[in-house]
């Protein structure tokens, strides 16, 4: 890889405004090693010769650059079944909850915001498949979120690997994917079609709010990106995407009470969630 | 030995159609799929099929008028037995899918262990 001379103090805050104003995110002097190593990338990828040229460059947005140095800072890291005391709750209890309080609909929408490379959302819909005895009863939607555009590609391929899966017994990876030889395998067609992906950045309520209210909305791993101003932004954005009574779950290191006291707390067997309160006008 | 009997499953939802197939595949079926009526009256005469799964509520042609259209076929695919699920549980709903040519009705949901007992008795397979 081509040398490139360090950020000044100057440039590396210019470029952590920029990141910071366009996705919530907060990188400071302690992760200057993984900024840089992505500006340089992003420099090599574009040709720019000094970070004069590609901060320019990414500021006019030339060739969709802002997508695509978005997208070199996201973390993509995840696996299916992650945090699966979480699925566990989701059929055990909120399930049972959305669907005494609301008898008379068919429906059940789940969002995953962020979906990332869309193995969040497959292990949902895996996870009914094999745990909710309602799975046929209800219309169930599911829909994947991510602000990374090349993580969303990845989504609609439905192909994984070895890594990916590491948490599936033989006995699932066997009835829901197809082995394409090589560590690698495809999801089935049917669970590829029950998931819908989206790109959405959520601290943009122009973004989120069109997606309609949710009964679930998992939400884990993003917000500690996020400093407090834009996590109580996501906070707010993601309340509003939640029908009355809807539930959101976090990542296990992170807690919505520090973040917004518009949620109820509610401590199940299996997880802590968070719910908007019931009784609120829909 | 004859070989396996054949399902066609006919629903919307790719869940259901997903759960139907793995729950009837795991019990020794081989499992054709159909996202609504329409695309069963296509599929249906290269099949074979023994026992059809019909949905009530689809876009384009719903269950009923599937399975009337079906029933008034005058090729071999019109004795087909069909199994209708739906969540719909009035007795007027039971009478309609009789009335358009269904061989039994489930309630959803259908449990695993349900699916596999009717489709094996629906396809004169012992129990």
């Amino acid at each position: 890889m081509a040398e490139f001379p360090a950020l000044t103090e100057e440039e590396f805050q210019r470029l952590c405004d920029f990141l910071y104003r366009r996705t919530g995110m907060v990188f400071t002097e302690t992760k200057r090693y993984y900024v840089e190593r992505r500006i340089v990338e992003r420099m090599i990828a574009t040709g720019a010769g000094s970070f004069q040229s590609y901060f320019a460059r990414l500021r006019t947005d030339v060739q969709q650059e802002i997508e695509l140095f978005i997208n070199a800072f996201t973390v993509n890291e995840t696996y299916f079944y992650r945090e699966d005391h979480q699925l566990k709750c989701l059929t055990t209890d909120l399930l049972a909850e959305r669907v005494r309080a609301n008898k008379a609909h068919k429906g059940i929408r789940i969002w995953c915001a962020p979906c990332s490379t869309g193995e969040e959302p497959f292990s949902v819909a895996i996870w009914l498949l094999e745990n909710w005895p309602l799975v046929d009863q209800y219309e169930i939607e599911i829909l994947g979120s991510d602000i990374d555009t090349e993580a969303l590609q990845a989504c609609r391929q439905g192909i994984f690997g070895k890594r990916a899966l590491m948490r599936l017994s033989p006995a699932l990876i066997e009835k829901y994917f197809e082995s394409l030889g090589n560590d690698r395998w495809r999801i089935l067609d049917e669970l590829r079609g029950s998931v819908e992906f989206s790109r959405v950045n959520i601290v943009e309520p122009a973004e989120t709010r069109p997606n309609g209210r949710f009964d679930v909305i998992f939400c884990r791993n993003v917000l500690i990106y996020f400093d407090d101003a834009s996590r109580r932004v996501a906070a707010e954005n993601l309340f509003e995407n939640l029908l009355p009574g809807g539930f959101i779950c976090l990542g296990h290191t992170e807690s919505m009470s520090r973040i917004s006291p518009l949620f109820d707390v509610r401590r199940f067997a299996d997880a802590i969630v968070y719910q908007r309160p019931l009784g609120e006008s829909a | 030995m004859a070989g396996p009997k054949t399902v066609l499953v006919i629903d919307d939802a790719s869940l259901v159609r997903l759960y139907y197939r793995s729950t009837l595949e795991a019990a020794g079926f081989r499992v054709e799929e159909a996202l609504n009526g329409l695309e069963a009256l296509e599929k249906l005469p290269g099949l074979a099929a023994d026992l059809l799964i019909v949905d009530v509520n689809m876009p384009q042609m719903d269950g009923f008028s599937f399975l009337r259209t079906l029933r008034q076929a005058e090729r071999s695919i019109a004795a087909v037995p069909a199994l209708v699920t739906s969540t719909e549980s009035r007795e007027a709903d039971f009478a309609a899918a009789r009335t358009a040519g269904a061989n039994h009705y489930l309630v959803k949901p259908v449990s695993r262990e349900a699916l596999v007992t009717f489709a094996r008795l629906l396809c004169g397979l012992p129990r």
